[in-house]
């Protein structure tokens, strides 16, 4: 009944507007006055009840006709009054301003309340007040309108006097925009309201990216408003050093840390909080500048990062007052960020370089604890060597402590800053049962604060590492010429028994050659070991490493470069975990070189034994001399025992070497095969002549 | 414990060069010729005391013994511009001053008589050091002094202090030219024979190729003795500078010389100095004269340290380590693994070279044993004719015409020969062992009846 009715009104309405144009006879206000009538007959109420009531739903406030209804979720116009259908859906459409108002509302007044909690944060509060402002524009609207709605609609057919009064219809036209930004308040209300700090800020920025003009400009001003605490910590955080962030909303973290482990651990990036328009390096840079004022002031104790952060504010063209900066000037972030970096960046390195001589502890270390300084591990493993032979637990750490001073005052190590020397310790690894001084002896370095942020603990560990190997082979080296010169050319030993006869002097001078050959094989691959390791592994590494640092633009530059150094020597001294079994059997290699030594030393001294013994006897050839084991058999039982002796000997060093060209030779042969660092110069000096390969081939 | 060096000069050829060597080191040290240290001289790194003491804060003391049988060399010295470098207490003048006479007899004797002098000389400039190294030696074999008080140095050295270094600086004379010295071969066969059984490293400076050298390389027309002598000098301050400027490698000397004398007998080495690079180096080395003969391509090298001065990138190092390899532009031993050695070096900060990077090599070459050759063919010539010998036999150790140390020192410098020789095959390991009726001196007399198991 009502369908038709409304059927047929758009029917005589369409005509009538066709008929307007043919009807001289004033058809027209006939038709109007019984439109108007037909109207009445529909609808109790008066349109202008509706139209406030609606205003009254878009305050939020239930109307006469006009109410909440929670299963529907919206406003609508009450059952019990009577309205044609299409009024009903047009105050239905009409009120969703109200529901969206209703939702802003109850969320800016929620935060409002809630304010000092820790979920709602600095552009929590920023958003509310963004969003109160963008209602009260819309208080003002309503005012205008609800001011409007007190004129009466005149009928259809009235002659229209004035222009301001307000039907459904016109305020659907004034609700068109206010809805839509309503809708949009809404919708971030919605998507915001469990978020804060950054997090906000960057969903809010995610919403922005709009194609419509309208939304794009009132996004961008909500979001200048939203992000200006944001703005204002990255500020306050990249000039000053102060994480203001009580309420956890910025994208840098900073936790209570250690001096040492300040630069590392103490500050860290909250990818949550990080809001999309700042990119991921722009985040780092901000990061690290704001790290490094903390350093600064904390660990380096210095003032000078106030001048240069005034500079950088300056060149940026900002105040380092608060606010300033806003969403939508990220060029202008970013160009503060890059000056302050910049110049921040610069003098923290200035200050590592210059006040704690970074370059100068990174020498030190290299000289003392890598065995740069020559003569000083020269003289310490002299004079730390007897003790070092005792069993671990008998060792004093002072007496080791004295006379590495005394290793620093007689070598060229005592013309170095006395500063840099008070730095260098024994350090005694912790030992077990049947362990000599020699397994646990080692050198430590503290280069104290700010540096330990680069050698930390773990960094210090593995240049103990270092430290032990090198030691090692030193020590291996050391006894190799501890053995050439028991066996240097004018020893009267070299040359004895040459004056022997027949099969003794046959087999003392195979068994001399024995020795000396397997010393130079063993001669040629330790020193060919230690020139690899100075030239390819620790002055390659240094160059590169002395390269980088002068290419370092900023403390994690300088960070990288020296754990490159590091890692570089570890991989290269065969130290890595990929070369363990390299490893393993040059330390096979070093326990039958310093066997080699002891069988030597016996030869030689058994040598001289021999010689002192025959001398004795040519002295005291009639005399009856006392019974000593060698003499007293006479010439016969002399030669007799050294051949003994010799045979004994010979076949010790044959087991060595023996075991030595099979370890030797499956080291030279896993050479090649270490795939993650390039050993080719250390085969190539190894086999130089070839040996090695022709050795092969011939077998 | 600086491992301090003693240096002994002996002769007039021993104090020449010596001087020109404490002129060196003073020079790249700034120390003053009056042994103060220069003002200038403040940069640290270098290591003074290796070869001088202090006498107090600021002056520089060289250990050195000078000494001499005649007045002439070192009055010059005392009179120089440098007499007040050297401890005064340190010099040596026998009484007569008359020398020895260009005869070795006779410098081996004096030395003898005059041993408590000088050895007392030696044991306190031993005592005064913590760590003694050992001693170098600088002197000429040809001569009388050099040769004869040296050949007893060197013996009495040996003896007392047998576990420290012997090095000597060793001259030997020209060979292309006739010496004014008749007798060399004789003073040179005996002196051989010590610097074989008492020295431990003994660096020929081999006149003729001195000479060339300076001619070749230095581009000097005539060179001069000073000219020369300065050559020596530079290689003797080169062939130290490892001590002198501790580095990551050999910072002693005995370090420097195992790597080099793998063989104990061979222990005679070649230098070359050349203010370029290590490539060049190796075909610039100072070989002797009799090196370039066909048996030359026999020859092989047991060892090579090019000691580099300068600012050099360690990756050029391996490059030219490289290309000479495969090249193969040096032949090496065949029974024993051997490579080239590279120690870099600073230079003194104090000295201004045109060359931004000098080079000194020092190797031990089987081309040496031809020198020997030399030495011995020489002597064989004049002891067939028995000529000169009277001069000898006036002093002990060849009174009665007792001529057995000329004999011995033939056969032990014909076993030197026989090594180096040796050195050039691969089979050296099994060398004086397959025969042996004709192994080394082949002097053994076979008295002892052995059982033959015993020499397997």
């Amino acid at each position: 009944m009502l369908m038709v009715g409304y059927l047929m009104y758009m029917a005589i309405r369409v005509m009538g507007v066709l008929l307007v144009s043919k009807d001289p006879e004033n058809f027209r206000e006939i038709a109007f006055r019984e439109f108007g009538g037909l109207l009445k007959e529909e609808s109790e109420v008066n349109e202008g009840v509706l139209v406030r009531d609606v205003l009254y739903a878009c305050q939020g406030i239930d109307g006469k006709c006009v109410k909440f209804d929670k299963s529907l979720d919206g406003y609508v116009v009450l059952d019990s009054v009577k309205v044609p259908r299409a009024t009903r859906i047009m105050v239905r459409k009409l009120c969703e301003l109200g529901w969206l108002f209703k939702k802003v509302k109850g969320y800016v007044s929620e935060s409002m309340d809630k304010f000092p909690a820790e979920e709602v944060g600095t552009v929590g509060q920023a958003f509310c007040a963004a969003l109160q402002d963008e209602l009260s524009e819309y208080y003002k609207l309503l005012a205008v309108l609800e001011a409007q709605s007190m004129n009466p609609i005149p009928m259809v057919s009235e002659v229209v006097s004035s222009g301001n009064y307000l039907s459904l219809r016109r305020l659907s036209v004034w609700f068109a925009e206010p809805t839509v930004k309503m809708r949009l308040m809404a919708v971030l209300v919605d998507s915001c309201k469990v978020m804060k700090g950054g997090a906000m800020a960057g969903a809010i920025h995610h919403h922005a990216q709009h194609g419509d003009s309208l939304v794009q400009e009132f996004m961008r001003r909500l979001l200048r408003r939203v992000c200006s605490p944001l703005f204002e910590m990255v500020r306050s955080w990249v000039l000053e050093g102060e994480l203001d962030d009580i309420y956890a909303e910025f994208f840098v973290l900073g936790q209570p840390v250690k001096a040492e482990s300040l630069w590392r651990d103490g500050y860290r990036l909250h990818s949550g909080m990080l809001p999309s328009f700042i990119s991921q390096s722009l985040a780092q840079r901000i990061l690290r500048t704001g790290k490094s004022i903390n350093f600064l002031r904390v660990c380096c104790e210095d003032q000078g990062w106030a001048d240069a952060a005034v500079e950088a504010a300056a060149a940026a063209g900002t105040t380092t007052r608060r606010g300033g900066l806003g969403y939508g000037e990220t060029d202008a972030l970013e160009t503060l960020v890059m000056e302050a970096a910049k110049r921040i960046d610069k003098h923290l390195l200035d200050v590592m370089y210059k006040q704690y001589k970074f370059r100068e502890h990174c020498l030190t270390i290299k000289r003392y604890l890598l065995l740069g300084q020559g003569d000083f591990v020269q003289y310490l493993m002299d004079i730390v060597g007897p003790e070092l032979s005792e069993p671990a637990n008998t060792l004093s750490s002072f007496k080791l402590a004295g006379l590495l001073e005394s290793a620093v005052r007689s070598s060229n190590a005592q013309y170095d800053d006395p500063n840099m020397l008070d730095r260098l310790r024994v350090k005694m690894m912790p030992h077990g049962t049947g362990d000599r001084g020699w397994d646990v002896f080692s050198l430590e370095y503290d280069a104290g604060v700010p540096l330990n942020t680069v050698f930390t603990e773990s960094v210090m560990a593995r240049y103990l590492r270092i430290f032990n190997f090198l030691w090692k082979l030193r020590r291996v080296e050391h006894n190799l010429i501890g053995a050439w010169k028991t066996m240097k050319p004018n020893r009267i030993t070299s040359h004895f028994l040459t004056k022997q006869e027949g099969a003794v002097k046959l087999q003392f001078i195979s068994t001399l050659r024995r020795c000396q050959v397997l010393w130079v094989e063993m001669n040629h691959f330790v020193s060919n070991l230690q020139y690899y390791i100075m030239f390819e592994v620790l002055e390659v590494s240094w160059a590169n490493f002395v390269d980088e640092m002068e290419a370092a633009k900023d403390l994690d530059d300088l960070l990288a470069a020296h754990d490159k150094y590091l890692l570089s020597i570890v991989e290269k001294s065969l130290l890595g975990e990929r070369s363990h079994s390299l490893f393993k059997t040059l330390f096979v290699l070093f326990d039958l070189i310093l066997q080699f030594r002891s069988h030597a030393d016996r030869l030689y001294e058994g040598i001289h034994e021999l010689q002192a013994r025959s001398k004795s006897k040519l002295k005291s050839s009639n005399e009856s001399s006392e019974a000593g084991s060698w003499v007293s058999g006479g010439r016969k039982a002399l030669t007799q025992r050294a051949a003994e002796f010799l045979r004994d000997i010979r076949e010790d060093l044959e087991a060595v070497a023996k075991e030595y060209s099979s370890s030797l030779e499956g080291f030279i042969a896993q050479l090649p095969m270490q795939q993650h660092v390039d050993l080719k110069f250390l085969l190539f000096r190894l086999d130089f002549t070839e040996f090695y390969t022709r050795l092969r081939l011939n077998k | 414990m600086p491992r301090e060096i003693i240096t002994l000069q002996v002769g007039q050829c021993g104090n020449q060069i010596g001087m020109e060597f404490w002129k060196q080191l003073c020079l790249e040290h700034g120390i003053s010729k009056d042994g103060i240290l220069e003002d200038f001289a403040t940069q640290g790194g270098d290591r003074k005391d290796v070869f001088f003491y202090q006498a107090d804060d600021q002056h520089y003391v060289p250990r050195a013994l000078l000494m001499d049988l005649e007045p002439r060399v070192i009055n010059g010295i005392q009179n120089g511009e440098y007499r007040n470098l050297y401890n005064h207490e340190n010099v040596f003048l026998s009484d007569h001053g008359g020398g020895a006479g260009n005869n070795w007899a006779s410098g081996y004797h004096q030395g003898e008589q005059v041993q408590e002098d000088i050895m007392d000389m030696i044991d306190r400039e031993a005592d005064g050091s913590d760590s003694l190294e050992g001693f170098v030696l600088c002197h000429s074999i040809a001569g009388g002094t050099g040769s004869g008080m040296g050949s007893y140095l060197l013996e009495t050295l040996n003896d007392r202090y047998s576990k420290k270094l012997v090095q000597t600086y060793s001259v030997f004379p020209n060979q292309m030219e006739t010496s004014d010295v008749v007798v060399q071969p004789y003073n040179s066969l005996l002196t051989l024979k010590r610097l074989t059984l008492n020295a431990d490293c003994v660096v020929v400076l081999d006149n003729t190729a001195l000479n060339r050298i300076a001619v070749e390389r230095l581009h000097l027309s005539n060179p001069t003795f000073a000219q020369t002598n300065s050559l020596v000098s530079t290689v003797m301050s080169a062939s130290t500078t490892t001590l002198r400027y501790p580095g990551y490698m050999n910072n002693d000397l005995v370090g420097l010389l195992a790597s080099l004398i793998p063989t104990p007998r061979c222990h005679f080495l070649m230098t070359g100095y050349t203010p370029l690079t290590v490539e060049r180096q190796t075909k610039n080395i100072m070989v002797s004269s009799y090196a370039r003969t066909k048996e030359a391509s026999q020859a092989k090298y047991i060892s090579i340290l090019n000691i580099i001065q300068g600012e050099v990138d360690p990756t050029q190092v391996h490059e030219s380590l490289q290309r000479i390899r495969e090249r193969k532009l040096v032949n090496f031993i065949e029974w024993g693994p051997a490579s080239i050695q590279v120690a870099l070096s600073r230079k003194s900060p104090y000295v201004q070279t045109a060359h931004r990077v000098s080079g000194l090599m020092l190797a031990s070459h089987t081309s040496i044993r031809h020198l020997f050759s030399k030495c011995l063919s020489q002597y064989e010539k004049l002891r067939k004719k028995q000529a000169f010998l009277d001069n000898y036999r006036k002093f002990p150790m060849f009174a009665d015409n007792d001529l057995s140390e000329f004999d011995e020192s033939r056969e032990i410098i014909e076993s030197l020969v026989d090594e180096y020789k040796a050195c050039e095959s691969p089979d050296y390991i099994k060398w004086g062992m397959e025969d042996p009726d004709s192994i080394l001196t082949g002097e053994g007399s076979a008295t002892g009846a052995l059982d033959p198991k015993l020499s397997t």
